[in-house]
């Protein structure tokens, strides 16, 4: 009985491992099992029932020739998900996501703590530590070695993904891996909308502290934006970090928006880069000479929100006029 | 024992005759040929799949899984009525066939 199924696993082993040929194997070995038990019935010894099995199995070419996986050409040709590249990739993913989104997180603190620091100065709790020029110095200097460290993190979170660049031409899952993928997935369902939640709550409570602090004291409100900064650097790790695992499953099982981008989409994305990579800087010098030039730090800071709103409506007005 | 290079083209109509009765699963349907044909031919179980695999792609044939007992999962197959007019396409087919092969065929 064993001897029929190694048979069956060394014809099948090096066939892609697709839902279609497990299915496949699974009948096969279905029917190969009834008719030795058959013919063990009808009183043949084991090695003639195995022997009798094996010789009416036929050639493996024969059933090849009719599957899609040979018939496509192309689909053989994508490289089949080792376990150990899977779980590598799913980790990689995570790891990067994680420098991502602190990243992302520093780029944020970094003007809520220069806030932070103008507005005590200028209120005189530095005072015989800094003088209100220094404190701004500071503070813009604070600021750009976070976002320095926060690009830094960019690039070698993307150097880490490099590796994984080839699974963007396509790949096949074996379907054991997806079975448990599927399952992992499944399993962080939960996590991820909790942080979807949390992250959401935090961004919609966050403009409230502004709001209390201008009413208890008009002339701190820098203290209530920062804070605002803060929480909303916080939701945006959680969106960056718990999106990027769930994106990793969702790469992987094939599911949703990664089953094939269209040349519009890519289009899309193409222009929106480059926009937003002129855009932002420009937003970055307007915030540094308004504060320099024009000693605006209490208010400049409003360019980075407007900026993110003025893109996200780029975005859709773009995609409203390319839609007719 | 009848070699499989003669039958080949047959093997898809052997196939949907055994299903014109009914539904069937891929042992039953082997082991009833093998019946048929009194032992004298006996259908490779890759023989078989491939046909399977090309039938249901041509809409010949659906499948459909049934539980079996111990949980086991079986395919079973049913004709469709695309596949019933091919098997009356070949029956035709062969009729002619026979036809004109018989015309070469004398006992020496």
């Amino acid at each position: 009985m064993d001897t029929i199924a190694a048979y069956l696993n060394n014809m099948f082993a090096a066939l892609p491992r697709t839902e279609q040929t497990f299915n496949l194997k699974q009948d096969l070995l279905a029917n190969m099992e009834e008719k030795y038990h058959e013919l063990k019935k009808e009183g043949k010894s084991e090695n003639e029932a195995v022997g009798i099995v094996i010789s009416e199995f036929g050639n493996i070419d024969e059933l090849i020739d009719e599957l899609d996986l040979a018939k496509g050409g192309e689909d053989t040709l994508l490289p089949l998900l080792a376990p150990e590249d899977t779980w590598s990739y799913t980790v990689a993913k995570k790891r990067a996501g994680f420098m991502v989104a602190v990243g992302v997180m520093l780029c944020m603190i970094g003007p809520a703590l220069l806030m932070v620091l103008v507005t005590l100065a200028e209120f005189g709790f530095l005072r015989g530590v800094l003088s209100e020029d220094a404190a701004g110095m500071i503070g813009v200097s604070i600021l750009l070695v976070l976002i320095a460290f926060a690009v830094g993190l960019f690039i070698y979170s993307s150097s880490i993904m490099d590796k994984y660049k080839y699974l963007q031409k396509g790949f096949n899952l074996p379907y054991f891996l997806r079975t448990e993928l599927e399952q992992r997935s499944r399993a962080f369902t939960p996590t991820y909308t909790l942080s979807l939640t949390l992250g959401i709550c935090l961004c919609v409570v966050s403009p409230v502290l502004v709001i209390v602090w201008a009413a208890v004291s008009d002339d701190t409100t820098a203290y209530g934006a920062a804070i605002m900064l803060l929480l909303i650097a916080l939701a945006v790790f959680l969106f960056i970090y718990y999106g990027t695992i769930k994106e990793s499953f969702t790469f992987l099982l094939k599911e949703g928006q990664y089953t094939e981008l269209s040349p519009e989409k890519k289009e899309e994305k193409r222009i929106m880069g480059s926009i937003a990579s002129i855009v932002w800087p420009l937003a970055t010098c307007i915030f540094l000479i308004s504060g320099f030039v024009f000693q605006r730090w209490d208010i400049n800071w409003v360019v980075f929100p407007v900026t993110g709103i003025l893109l996200g409506i780029f975005g859709s007005v773009y995609n409203l006029v390319k839609a007719r | 024992m009848i070699s499989s290079d003669v039958i080949r083209g047959y093997n898809d109509t052997l196939i949907l005759y055994m299903l014109l009765d009914g539904e069937s699963y891929g042992y039953e349907i082997s082991k009833n040929i093998r019946k048929l044909s009194d032992e004298k031919y006996i259908m490779k179980e890759t023989t078989l799949y491939s046909a399977f695999t090309r039938l249901e792609k041509n809409g010949y044939i659906d499948s459909f899984f049934l539980d079996e007992t111990f949980g086991k999962r079986r395919t079973y197959y049913r004709i469709t009525p695309l596949g019933l007019a091919y098997y009356r396409e070949k029956c035709a087919e062969w009729k002619v066939t026979q036809e004109v092969v018989n015309k070469f065929i004398k006992e020496l």
